[in-house]
């Protein structure tokens, strides 16, 4: 999860030409990868370690949902500690803080004697989780150049579900080799300690960021930086932009709780704020850190479940990379319709497989595991990627930051409540009904979209402010 | 002397931004008008001879309106007036978001013209 920055500036540069500067720009590129990976190991691991930890630790259902969910929200809060600690002390030093707190909550939660250490080391590591998707998308946007900014920060989003989908491959590995083992899950925890590793050593080799510089008045710095990533004409061409850009972020942060006196602007809030909530509601996440013991209670082995489990890893990396293909060709309103038609009808798919399909029947945990991959794949192409584009481009420059922060924070929170509830839930109802509860979501969305949400394609922003202040004031 | 208007993004904000107007050609001053909401003001027709100048939010320090009222007051020591206009306000919104006018009334300094819309 990570939001790009976003800019309405045209930027009139020489071109970046090759030279000395052009490794250590591709070194950016590697710690995009390390950042977005981590992030994502970190989140999937879960998938495949909760079964043999549940055993181990004796933990209930509902045990099980504190536990998962106790990392998103630690997420929750570490996305608004690490936004504020990253303006105030930089973005180096956060992230490099960052992949320490990752290394002391992951071995943490790999030496945990018992449910209720985990749970601790689990928050913690929700805490840097969060700040890191507050902080890395941010920071490799300010210091990519204009021409690559955008394919790094998209870049970013491919490798959180890629991280996701190396750790189901690599649980699925751990388990067929140490299956037996009662600390199998302590194996499959311990290997994100690796990208927390290649993070911390990236990162001790990168700069700080120009534009965090600039903003602190160190303009020295900021250019000495720029000649380490740029050709050194482009370097100095560059300064104005920065500067520009450091202002821009500056008047993003203007606005503030006073601000919501006002109709159309609260409106706008609350449309960003449905958008989070309704794209954690399709249940992305319930399949993401449950999956294999979805599979399981489909009626598949604990052997097929975490082998059929990397495919919903693999969908939703070719989901997300048609997403972001199709994305800018389509209207949004029509994309998030049609995506929330399809993971619907997914979802009542699912829920009639597991309904009417008898316990026991050989083909029943395929028709689920089929229906559940056709939905990871149509929400990872079109709601997945498109929410987080909307909420960079609904709100007016100077409320950005503060009602990024508000619909951030609350879609994190709707993750972690669906995270929390899915285990119990499952045991009490079973898989139907709770397809059917995600499906009824679904429709709700529908309507919420269908009312509310705007068009925003191809629209200015000044076009879209002065149409919410006719329609709502 | 100055007359200093606080025009937020309301009713009310449009019509202190008239009083002030008035209020400077009858004191015969300049008129400074701040821009309290997020998006770009639409002035009303300016009678000639009035000095205007505009004033906007900009970045975190003016995150809260009141404090931007303050220091723009603080900053310019010509501003002897200011024009606020207020609304009655039901009292859980007033809970919730607090009174941006009742703050303003009670911690500027100079003497306050707080107009009313019907």
């Amino acid at each position: 999860m990570s939001h790009g920055t976003h800019s309405s500036i045209e930027s009139h540069l020489p071109p970046d030409t090759k030279g000395p500067h052009t490794s250590r720009l591709g070194l950016i590129a590697v710690v995009a990868t390390f950042g977005g990976l981590l992030f994502g190991y970190d989140t999937g691991v879960i998938n495949g370690a909760l079964e043999p930890m549940k055993a181990d630790l004796g933990m209930s259902a509902q045990i099980e949902g504190f536990v998962v969910s106790i990392l998103i929200f630690g997420a929750a809060i570490g996305a608004l500690i690490g936004g504020k600690l990253s303006d105030l002390r930089g973005r180096r030093e956060n992230i490099l803080m960052l992949a320490v707190i990752f290394m002391i909550g992951t071995l943490g939660c790999v030496f945990a004697p018992s449910w209720e250490v985990l749970a601790v080391f689990r928050f913690i590591l929700g805490l840097a989780v969060g700040g890191a998707s507050a902080t890395v998308p941010v920071y490799l946007a300010e210091i990519a150049p204009a021409e690559r900014r955008g394919s790094l920060v998209t870049r970013n989003e491919v490798m959180i579900v890629s991280g996701q989908f190396a750790a189901f491959i690599i649980n699925f590995i751990i388990f067929r080799i140490a299956g037996e083992n009662s600390d199998v899950w302590r194996y499959m925890l311990v290997v994100a300690v690796l990208p927390a590793i290649a993070l911390l050593v990236g990162m001790l080799r990168m700069p700080e960021s120009p534009r965090w510089l600039v903003s602190q008045g160190r303009d020295d710095d900021a250019l000495a930086v720029l000649k380490q990533v740029r050709s050194p004409e482009r370097a100095a061409a560059e300064m104005a932009e920065v500067h520009l850009l450091a202002e821009e972020e500056k008047e993003s942060q203007t606005g503030g709780v006073s601000d919501l006196a006002v109709r159309w602007i609260r409106r706008l809030i609350l449309i960003g704020v449905g958008l989070g909530v309704f794209q954690q509601f399709t249940g992305i996440n319930s399949v993401m850190y449950y999956g294999t013991q979805l599979l399981q209670d489909a009626g598949f082995s604990n052997n097929a479940a975490i082998a059929a489990n990397t495919l919903n890893g693999l969908f939703s990396v070719l989901g997300i990379t048609v997403g972001i293909l199709v994305m800018n060709r389509i209207d949004r309103r029509k994309m998030l319709l049609g995506g929330f038609i399809l993971t619907t009808t997914f979802h009542i798919l699912v829920g009639l497989s597991a309904f009417l399909i008898p316990d026991g029947s050989p083909i029943k945990p395929y028709f689920i595991l089929v229906f559940v991959v056709l939905f990871v794949f149509s929400m990872q192409a079109t709601i997945g990627p498109l929410v987080w584009l909307m909420l960079a481009e609904i709100f007016p420059l100077k409320i950005r930051s503060f009602a990024i922060g508000i619909c951030v924070f609350t879609l994190w929170i709707a993750n972690a409540f669906v995270a929390f509830m899915f285990p119990p839930v499952v045991q009490t109802l079973g898989i139907a009904p709770t397809f059917f509860i995600f499906a009824g979501l679904g429709v709700l969305a529908i309507l919420f979209i269908t009312t509310q949400v705007p068009e925003t394609r191809g629209k200015s922003l000044e076009e879209l402010e002065d149409q919410f202040r006719a329609q709502y004031s | 002397m100055t007359v200093l208007v606080a025009v937020g993004d309301s009713r009310e904000g449009q019509a202190a931004l008239d009083a002030a107007i008035a209020e400077a050609q009858k004191l015969n001053t300049g008129l400074v008008v701040l821009n309290l909401s997020l998006s770009p003001l639409q002035l009303p027709s300016i009678p000639d001879g009035l000095e205007v100048r505009t004033a906007e939010r900009h970045g975190a320090e003016d995150r809260d309106p009141v404090d931007a009222v303050l220091d723009e007051i603080a900053n310019d020591n010509a501003i002897e007036r200011l024009v606020i206009g207020l609304k009655r306000r039901r009292p859980i919104g007033k809970a919730i978001l607090g009174s941006i006018s009742q703050r303003i009334l009670l911690e500027a300094e100079i003497p306050i013209l707080a107009v009313k819309v019907n």
